[in-house]
């Protein structure tokens, strides 16, 4: 069965741009979220394989979410996504539970190896 | 971080580790080199001693430790020693005390005398290493990144959190501190493993890790590279693979089957709009289509609920091994244990129902059954929407005259009625509550202990006892229970213008039969069915209402009360229905005389009702 990923970012053209990367291999995009709160609640609701986690976001902000999630389901898998500079945040969210991080601009082969790694 | 939300997690899962661990070791016994065997169950030690520490009770985290390090030893000796079988299976039970503890909010009770008891006895306790466990077993890690890896520190830390998965991390530089500062790029790492792993192990590890430059694992004891080789990854995921518990409140469901309610949830609104559809339009075989499909949806959806709560039997047979071993070391007997379908799945409420039901039963087939030596079987079949239960030993058998004069002896049955019950109906009476209230009497029937508390919680379940045995050559019981309890098929009969339902299991028959039929014997009303006499109850006297005239003709429902067949007296017998049994809310659900309550289709609320229990409250 397809692995289930959910999306979490602000901006629907990211979220756009890595639906289209998972799924052309294969991956079942089970759901997208554009801020930390809503990713929280879609995560308890879908219960998803990976969660790809934007960082700087309204209302919640990725870290805080990744913390709820991981409180909620300490072995849950998400994978931070952030842009270059924000070493110190990274370094917060792999100490809260990130199982790791991808950086934009997003190249495919690496979102996806990472995806892959992170599920093992 | 609040740890309290995960201690139910914790209890739960240490009680399976705790059991397989028990498993492993009565298992061991017999095969002392299985070196599979002493894998597991050192990975299990490990496993619990991990979750004890984690969650900060030091006490069950040390004591695990303590039996991780005596398995080490064994572990390199490739052999367990019979005598340390026994030691270890006192730490197990020592554990689960401590678990206990925890669970009952205690402190935890103090382990070092046991601690303290192993290292008087190098024997038992298995072969030391000359060197302390911390060096013996330890790799010196290496690596480097990429120069073109972004935020390499934040690399490095996740690489380390990866190494601290395969084993325990030591001597690292540059140390997290460092590492996490802000501003430093660091790129190269250093540390010493403490693992059971190989080099290649952790080679492979990160073998799909292009961000690494370089990596360096070397050995820094001469047998690290030799100990554990067959302790792969793999083995660990699979150890980390375990069965479903049934203590505790949670369950564990394959993500798969959530899944399939995810997708069954999308048809169902999808179907929704169909029918909204079709209802707007007043298309109406449309609309009956729509229903159709709903019908079948709500069907699946019912089947995989259903799937979510079923769990296999081996959860609460795999403790017998463990009890049988034990009591025959007790009494000297030599007994063997078979046991067939552990792998049938069972709705887990009726397997927390039956566990200890269960250990009664190998119990005294051991204590009472089994003179010196012998054979148990346990077998568990489904059959139709049943499963059964059997368990059968080959000793002394049970011994219906000497039932028969127990009873007389207890008053609950005259000589001459004694002499009348046929051998059959001799065995059920010791399911009588109070039949035997002592071991001197559990002694000279053979059976006894609690049997009445088996017999009650098999009824409980809607299920079914059956006592079989012949004298000198053995006794079979089988329990007879359904698959699950929540949705059951009942009788709806009416009684005083109100609906009440009764489990289709407890009925033998429904009939109805003339008025000049009756009989009577004293005040008793009795009725004659085929060769047999029954006495015939009023379903509206026992319930206290109102009792006119019988009518010419009485519809009657023949079932067993307190064992015995009797005719029942209704209003009106209705049919059989489905229903999905709801618990009365409390205080009712302390009401006996009735096992709950269901919704029927016509949004009717009918009590399932339990006419014995509402004898016995009367009695």
């Amino acid at each position: 069965m397809a692995k289930r990923v959910l999306i979490v970012d602000d901006a629907q053209f990211m979220r756009e741009l890595l639906r289209d990367i998972f799924e052309q291999a294969g991956w079942h995009v089970v759901g997208e979220a554009e801020n930390g709160k809503r990713a929280v609640e879609q995560f308890q609701l879908l219960k998803p394989d990976l969660v790809t986690m934007d960082i700087v976001m309204p209302l919640r902000s990725g870290i805080d979410a990744l913390s709820d999630i991981i409180a909620a389901k300490p072995d849950a898998r998400v994978v931070m996504c952030s842009a270059l500079g924000q070493e110190s945040m990274m370094m917060e969210a792999v100490k809260a539970g990130a199982k790791d991080f991808i950086v934009k601009p997003f190249q495919p082969e690496q979102v996806l190896r990472i995806a892959a790694r992170a599920m093992l | 971080m609040d740890m309290s939300k995960f201690k139910a997690m914790f209890l739960t899962e240490s009680a399976e580790h705790l059991r397989s661990m028990s498993t492993l070791l009565t298992a061991l016994e017999g095969q002392p080199q299985n070196r599979e065997g002493i894998d597991a169950l050192f990975r299990e030690a490990h496993s619990i001693k991990g979750m004890a520490a984690s969650m900060g009770y030091e006490r069950m985290a040390r004591l695990a430790h303590h039996l991780e390090d005596t398995l080490d030893g064994f572990r390199k000796q490739g052999e367990i020693s019979p005598a340390a079988v026994g030691r270890l299976l006192s730490g197990v039970d020592l554990l689960e005390d401590l678990r206990e503890d925890i669970s009952d909010n205690l402190p935890e009770r103090d382990i070092a005398e046991f601690i303290e008891q192993g290292s008087d006895h190098p024997a038992v306790a298995g072969e030391q290493t000359p060197e302390p466990p911390a060096a013996g077993g330890a790799l010196h890690v290496a690596l480097s990144l990429q120069d073109n890896v972004v935020a390499p520190a934040v690399r490095l830390l996740l690489i380390v959190k990866q190494l601290e998965v395969l084993g325990a991390v030591e001597q690292l530089s540059p140390d997290l501190e460092e590492l996490s500062a802000a501003g430093r790029d660091h790129r190269q790492l250093q540390l010493r493993l403490k693992t059971g792993l190989t080099p290649r192990d952790i080679e492979q590890a990160f073998a799909d890790y292009p961000e690494i430059l370089q990596l360096r694992v070397a050995a820094t004891a001469p047998d690290a590279t030799t100990r554990g080789q067959d302790r792969r990854r793999d083995d660990r995921r699979q150890g980390d693979r375990r069965q479903q518990g049934v203590a505790g409140a949670t369950v564990r469901v394959d993500t798969a089957l959530l899944d399939r309610f995810i997708n069954l949830t999308g048809e169902l609104v999808t179907n929704r709009h169909r029918l909204q559809t079709a209802l707007g339009a007043q298309n109406w075989r449309e609309l009956n289509e729509g229903l159709g499909q709903l019908g079948k949806l709500v069907q699946s959806l019912h089947g995989q609920v259903l799937q979510v709560r079923m769990t296999p039997v081996g959860s609460i047979t795999e403790r017998l091994p463990r009890v049988v071993r034990d009591l025959c070391r007790k009494n000297g007997k030599d007994v063997q244990l078979l046991i067939e379908g552990a792998e049938i799945e069972l709705d887990r409420t009726i397997l927390e129902e039956m566990a200890d039901p269960l250990m009664h039963l190998v119990r005294n087939a051991v204590d009472h059954g089994i003179a010196e030596q012998g054979t148990i079987q346990l077998r568990i079949w489904r059959e139709r929407s049943h499963v059964q239960i059997q368990i059968q030993d080959d000793g002394r058998g049970i011994d219906p005259q000497k039932i028969r004069q127990r009873a007389v002896e207890k008053g609950l049955l005259s000589a001459r009625q004694a002499q009348a019950l046929r051998t059959a109906e001799v065995l059920q009476l010791i399911c009588r509550p109070g039949f035997s209230t002592t071991e001197q009497v559990t002694e000279t029937s053979g059976r006894g202990v609690g049997m009445d508390v088996v017999k009650a919680a098999v009824e409980k379940l809607g299920g079914i006892l059956l006592i079989d045995s012949t004298l000198g050559r053995g006794s079979r019981i089988t329990m007879q229970l359904p698959l699950s309890v929540a949705i059951i098929r009942v009788l709806l009969l009416e009684c005083d213008g109100k609906l009440l339902a009764l489990p289709l299991s407890r009925i033998l028959q429904t009939r109805q039969i003339e008025r000049q039929e009756l009989r009577r014997s004293g005040k008793q009303l009795l009725i004659q069915l085929k060769d047999e006499t029954l006495p015939l109850l009023s379903l509206r006297k026992i319930l206290g209402m109102p009792v006119p005239p019988a009518a010419a003709r009485i519809s009657l429902v023949v079932m067993k009360l307190f064992g015995r067949k009797v005719g029942l007296a209704v209003d009106r017998l209705v049919g059989h229905r489905e229903v999905f049994v709801k618990k009365l809310p409390p205080p009712f659900d302390r009401l006996r005389g009735s096992n709950g309550g269901a919704v029927l289709g016509d949004g009717q609320v009918v009590f399932i009702l339990d006419v014995q229990s509402f004898l016995e409250r009367r009695r």
